[in-house]
């Protein structure tokens, strides 16, 4: 027994419970035997990280899921001793070089030539080739990925990549089109609800068909959030009641309270306490466009229609600009700051239109 | 010189005279009138010391008072001496207890001795020399040894003047009261006879009888030989520099002569010649201060610098020959004039009067800073000479590498000029002190506290380190807030330098213009010195440019010029409080008419609330400050507090744009190392002042909220870290940090908190017994334990350890609802127990000779390693036949059972193979430290041992 969602999480192709055809094709990628890199991306939640594992095992067997973790060291060319800790197995091993910051370009050069370098032993039985599975390949920097482009076609005969982010935008296209895109969807609402309720099953409880929606609708189509979500309600209550409100994450109330109070009154001290705020969701390690985006969430929510396009614009262009930027506060608090000229330009034209 | 001196320390003088008095005159005789008249009049000072009276107890007062500054012994031990005579002898005190001349002189005589006497007073006071003339004199008459021994008829005459007598005195007398309240009478002198007296003094070639050659006398010598000497050095110089030029002239006048008509050829020459003799020097050596009294610097700091240099005396000259002894006598009498002149001073108040042990100053250096030009090195120099020191400098040009430095400093603070007429000893002046390395620093902070530990350690050691610091050492430093100097300053007298004073910068530099016969007039000068921030050393270099191309300053050149300027870096608070202030018009006396008549040209100068001199402002100071991101952090931190019309929130919108833009280019700079477009960045000061000024702005806070932002972010990022690096790899490998704070921590703290009911585990039903397992599970998948903790009101509580509940709370939110603490403390020891187990099952796995299971365990083994608490680890290492161990110090347990047979079987096995190795380690004994639990010491026992 240990967690729900690492307890009932699929472990082949055929045991997954969505997407069902693109398991299948993924299937028959690995009995083709040219098997090619993969850019893996879909929110998060979604279960890339499943399909992969069961896609590695669809193609060396159960061998893989006999992981051990290692640490590696590296060294950069400025003689910094860099340490990063890889999940392997036999047959492949996974890395988050975005771990090491903006010396990820050692990483990759250094590992994925370490791996590919070394043949498998026993091709007769095996694939000929390892796996290498990067993760958060979004959050490499430019110079890593363009140290990647030329590894990937250059260790092709004994490696392959797996690699795993939430959004392609943010990789080259270089890379992109080195790779067969997999775009893993977030499961909708039914698909939650069937999981949940099987789950449930399986762990010999009810759960009510309107407490599964209920549950579905707050994780925000996040498979792993609703399963936790599910099994803290089953822990503090049990058996299930629909009534009873499905607690959410304490950053999310947090955030919630924070764009109430910018709504209440807009003001030069009230972004200063809402400044405080946000330092808060910070230091708590939400990122930044999370905050933004719940941010824009909550205060489209109290805006009149015609103000609606305006502000997500803005909401956009800020986002934009935080990505390119040092500093999150800046931005966060400049969106902030537009959103509440915008929103005190809308009262005060309707308070005129009233007169 | 003289009438200046006397000038400016008037009121001085008159304050040391006051104090004098007040000490001098004994309550019960002193007419108000006769204060001054008694207090300087030479016969009775020189009575006093001639004689060596015992019953002047004023006298010895003044004497005492005189020299218990001085801390020479010599001279202590004398007062001791004489004090103790005074008390030995009462009776003669009680006979003749003073000797002051109650004159029935009419009022108009006694303001003409007065006169003398204040004048004498003043001669005496009024120069250095005369100073020294004078103690000197006192010295000899106390029978020290001393190089000229005088002997005064004049004085002497005056021993057979009467005293106060108990009995009633022949001729005219007053009674009056004495110390102790007896009646005692003094004579009343005839008028004519005192007069005749004092004419005698006045006919006297030598007004000051206490000196050999009259005061004024001696300082016209020395003038002389001063200027005399300085004439012959000049000349010297003059010389050959004009043999030198006349050569250059020669090649200059050829090819000028081509160029110019003949006509103009000695006008041309004339005009070399004057250039030449200019080019000779700086202006700033030229006219630097040579002596104490022309320093330009404020007085305060001038003497307290002196003061804290006099502090030495004892250290450096006390146990010379007679001849520096003098001198610390000398100085002794300055330090007196100070301190009575001083006490109301802020910056004496800094000087530590005390001595340590050594009887050196507590303040062991001395630390001058300022923004340059203000004549700290000079003031060093002139206060060091002026001390009787000899000055050796150390600055920014000299290597300062460690060893160096420790050379240099050794070598003058412990060695001293053989050679030399004159061996003085030596004070170290460091120069430019914030541009040393640390470790230099470093050394001239262990010369001067190794010596403090030094004293206390036995005299042996101290010999052989053979370093006190016996020489005064001056730090001259612009910036102290360096951080090198951070240790220095808590053990330096720290003398800031405020900014000259304009008009006595401009006065000086007005002499020096005249002697230069460079036309100036004082607004002009005025204006030059505002120009430069009164740095007198710009200024020179200034006026000495201008000379070389034209005869005249006028305030039109001052305006207009562009020399004399110089970058100076505002502190970053200044910058912030500028950019949130609206300037106040400020009132340019120099140019308003000038100006009007020129039709405005200079607005920049003139009006400096014009929006585009406060735009060049603000701009100008940001791009001095350099510190673009701390400027910036500072602006973020306090706009908001500015008080600004904002109605529509614009003003705050182009705030924060101008914010992000300047984010993004820091980033960009950051990234691409393009420091081109750094300029940009000053500019967002300027959009802020624009938009945030005000006349009343609200105090500038210093920003640290990004800084505390940054610390706490490190800490979360730490223990999310902690908590990934040591989970399982199948968890680990399905989570990372972004999904830890989003996703998963907050409902997995709600899952690890099952209902538990506060009994043992041993009652709970399977479904409970199911739960509390599920949640170690959990617990340890997560690599999450509870953790024994004191909380600060002295409570224990159980935490949980990494301590995720901080990632996920928020201020101001409901607090969720916690485990008991008997609950919390059942978890921890079910999870150390499940955890030892798996250990357990891994090793009893690896005995056994299957590979596959070998890899299988090999993770297992990993994780259980590190996470396994301290005093538990301890348990396995010495557990060499472990499971047996184990299982009966658990054997309580419900679930072991299977477990114990089959550790049973191993352990038998293990112990049949290394049976004779392992007789010691067989009998476990371990310690096992349990707060406020007893059975610390345990043994195994077996169940076979018992039946």
């Amino acid at each position: 027994m240990s967690l729900w969602v690492d307890k009932y999480r699929p472990t082949t192709l055929g045991k997954l419970d969505y997407h069902k055809d693109q398991a299948a094709h993924l299937r028959k990628l690995v009995e083709g035997g040219d098997f090619p890199h993969l850019l893996v991306y879909g929110p998060s939640g979604a279960g890339k990280k499943t399909r992969i594992m069961c896609t590695l095992r669809e193609l060396y067997g159960p061998g893989v899921e006999k992981l051990r973790i290692e640490q590696s060291q590296f060294t950069t060319p400025s003689n910094k001793k860099l340490d990063i800790s890889t999940i392997s197995s036999n047959y492949h091993i996974e890395v988050n070089p975005s771990d090491v910051g903006h010396n990820d370009r050692v990483v990759i050069q250094e590992l994925i030539k370490n791996v590919a370098q070394v043949n498998q032993l026993d091709t007769s039985t095996q694939k000929n080739f390892k796996v290498v599975v990067l993760t958060e390949v979004d959050r490499l920097s430019k110079e890593a990925q363009h140290a990647l482009r030329r590894t990937m076609e250059k260790y092709m005969a004994t490696c392959r990549l797996i690699l795993c982010c939430n959004s392609t935008s943010k990789v080259i296209p270089a890379i992109r089109s080195r790779c067969l895109g997999l775009r893993v969807a977030a499961p909708s609402v039914d698909e939650i609800c069937q999981i949940l309720t099987s789950v449930c099953k399986k762990e010999g409880l009810t759960l009510p068909r309107e407490m599964a929606e209920k549950v579905a609708e707050k994780s925000g189509r996040n498979l792993r959030r609703a399963l936790l979500m599910c099994e803290a309600c089953r822990v503090q209550q049990y058996p299930f009641n629909p009534e009873r409100e499905v607690s959410e994450p304490d950053w999310e109330v947090y955030l919630r309270e924070t764009a109430t109070m910018i709504a209440q009154q807009q003001s030069p001290k009230r972004l200063l306490e809402v400044r405080g705020r946000l330092y808060e969701l910070l230091t708590h390690c939400i990122p930044p466009d999370v905050i933004m985006k719940g941010l824009l969430r909550e205060l489209v929510q109290v805006c009149d229609g015609q103000m609606k396009p305006e502000v997500v614009q803005n909401a956009a262009y800020y986002e934009h600009r935080l990505q390119q930027g040092q500093k999150a506060i800046y931005h966060l608090e400049a969106f902030v700051a537009k959103f509440m000229a915008i929103y005190k330009r809308f009262l005060e034209e309707g308070i005129a239109d009233i007169f | 010189m003289d009438d200046s001196f006397e000038l400016e320390y008037a009121d001085e003088l008159d304050a040391l005279g006051i104090v004098n008095d007040e000490e001098l005159v004994p309550p019960p005789y002193s007419p108000p009138k006769s204060k001054r008249s008694l207090q300087f009049s030479t016969p009775k000072v020189g009575k006093n010391k001639n004689t060596e009276l015992v019953d002047d107890g004023c006298g010895i007062e003044s004497s005492d008072q005189d020299l218990s500054l001085l801390s020479s012994p010599e001279v202590e031990q004398e007062n001791v001496q004489n004090r103790k005579r005074l008390q030995s002898s009462p009776a003669m005190e009680e006979d003749e207890v003073d000797g002051f001349i109650i004159s029935n002189t009419d009022s108009r005589k006694r303001a003409k001795f007065s006169d003398e006497a204040t004048l004498l007073k003043e001669d005496t006071l009024s120069s250095t020399d005369a100073a020294v003339q004078f103690v000197r004199q006192s010295r000899s008459q106390k029978g020290l040894p001393s190089s000229s021994s005088i002997s005064q008829p004049v004085v002497k005459d005056d021993l057979e003047r009467p005293k106060v007598f108990k009995r009633i005195p022949r001729g005219d007398f007053i009674s009056t009261l004495g110390y102790e309240g007896q009646r005692v009478y003094m004579q009343l002198w005839d008028e004519d006879v005192l007069e005749s007296e004092f004419s005698s003094f006045e006919k006297d070639s030598r007004p000051l009888s206490l000196l050999p050659i009259p005061v004024c006398i001696m300082r016209e010598q020395i003038e002389a030989k001063h200027t005399r000497k300085v004439m012959e050095e000049a000349n010297e110089v003059h010389d050959s520099l004009r043999r030198q030029f006349e050569s250059m002239e020669e090649e200059d006048m050829t090819i000028g002569m081509e160029e110019s008509s003949k006509s103009k050829d000695n006008t041309t020459r004339d005009e070399v010649d004057i250039l030449s003799e200019e080019m000779k020097s700086l202006w700033v050596e030229k006219y630097a201060p040579r002596r104490y009294t022309e320093l330009l610097s404020e007085e305060s700091i001038n003497r307290s610098l002196l003061h804290w240099l006099k502090l030495w005396d004892y250290v450096v000259f006390g146990k010379d020959v007679p001849k520096p002894m003098k001198k610390a006598a000398n100085n002794f009498k300055k330090d007196k004039e100070k301190e009575t002149n001083f006490k109301n001073k802020k910056f004496f108040s800094e000087v530590a009067e005390q001595l340590d042990k050594h009887h050196r100053p507590e303040q062991k250096i001395a630390l001058l800073c300022g923004p340059p030009g203000l004549g700290k090195t000079t003031l060093a120099h002139i206060v060091a000479k002026h001390a009787g020191y000899n000055v050796v400098e150390m600055n920014a040009s000299d290597d300062r590498s460690v060893d160096v430095f420790r050379n240099k400093l050794e070598s003058a603070t412990q060695m001293k000029a053989v050679i030399g007429a004159d061996p003085r000893p030596n004070c170290l002046v460091i120069d430019e002190i914030d541009g040393a390395p640390a470790p230099a620093i470093n050394v001239l902070l262990n010369l001067i506290k190794r010596t403090d530990m030094d004293a206390s350690t036995d005299k042996k050691k101290k010999k052989k380190e053979g370093d006190l610091l016996l020489r005064p050492i001056i730090c001259v430093c612009n910036d102290q807030y360096v951080p090198a100097l951070r240790q220095l300053r808590q053990l330096a007298l720290i003398l800031n330098f405020p900014q000259t004073e304009s008009s006595k910068l401009a006065s000086r530099l007005h002499e020096v213009v005249k002697i230069e016969r460079l036309k100036a007039d004082l607004n002009a000068l005025l204006a030059l010195c505002e120009r430069t921030d009164n740095d007198i050393r710009s200024c020179l270099n200034t006026l000495q440019f201008v000379r070389q191309s034209n005869k005249e300053l006028t305030l039109r050149d001052v305006q207009t010029m562009s020399v004399g300027q110089k970058d100076s870096q505002k502190s970053l608070f200044s910058l912030w409080h500028d950019v949130f202030t609206m300037p106040r018009p400020k009132k340019n006396r120099f140019l308003s008419i000038q100006d009007l008549a020129e039709g405005k040209q200079d607005t920049l100068q003139t009006n400096n609330i014009s929006p585009s001199a406060r735009f060049q402002h603000i701009l100008y100071m940001c791009q001095a400050t350099g510190e673009t991101d701390r400027v910036m952090q500072g602006i973020h931190e306090n706009y908001l507090e500015a008080k600004a019309k904002d109605p529509h929130l614009i003003g705050l919108n182009i705030a924060n744009d101008w914010l992000c833009f300047a984010d993004c280019l820091n980033q960009y700079i950051a990234r691409n190392q393009d420091y081109s477009v750094l300029k940009f960045s000053s500019f967002l000061p300027v959009v802020f002042h624009f938009l945030y000024a005000a006349y009343n702005p609200a105090r500038v806070q210093f920003p640290h909220g990004q800084f505390e932002a940054k610390q706490k972010h490190q800490k979360t990022t730490n223990l999310l870290t902690s908590l990934l690096s040591d989970m399982t790899p199948m968890t680990q490998k399905f989570t990372n940090s972004t999904n830890l704070t989003l996703d998963l921590l907050s409902p997995m703290l709600d899952i690890l908190q099952p209902t538990l009911r506060p009994v043992n585990t041993q009652l709970y039903s399977t479904k409970e017994k199911e739960e509390l397992a599920n949640v170690v599970k959990i617990m340890i998948a997560y690599n999450m334990t509870y953790h024994q903790e004191k909380s600060p009101d002295g409570q224990y509580v159980y935490a949980l350890d990494p301590n995720v509940e901080e990632v996920i709370k928020f201020p101001g939110l409901k607090q969720r609802k916690q485990l008991t603490y008997g609950a919390k403390q059942m978890i921890a020891r079910e999870i150390s127990l499940e955890k030892m187990r798996r250990a357990e099952a891994v090793r009893n796995k690896s005995s056994n000779p299957s590979v596959p299971q070998a890899t299988n365990a090999a993770p297992a083994k990993k994780k259980s390693g590190p996470a396994v608490p301290n005093h538990l680890q301890k348990l396995e290492a010495k557990n060499i036949a472990p499971p047996k161990a184990a299982v009966n110090f658990f054997g309580n347990l419900v679930r072991t059972k299977r477990e114990k047979t089959q550790s049973k079987d191993a352990a038998e096995e293990e112990i049949k193979q290394d049976k004779d190795k392992k007789e010691l380690l067989d009998t476990d004994i371990w310690f096992h430290f349990k707060e406020g639990f007893s059975n610390a010491v345990r043994r195994t026992v077996k169940v076979e041992d018992l039946l």
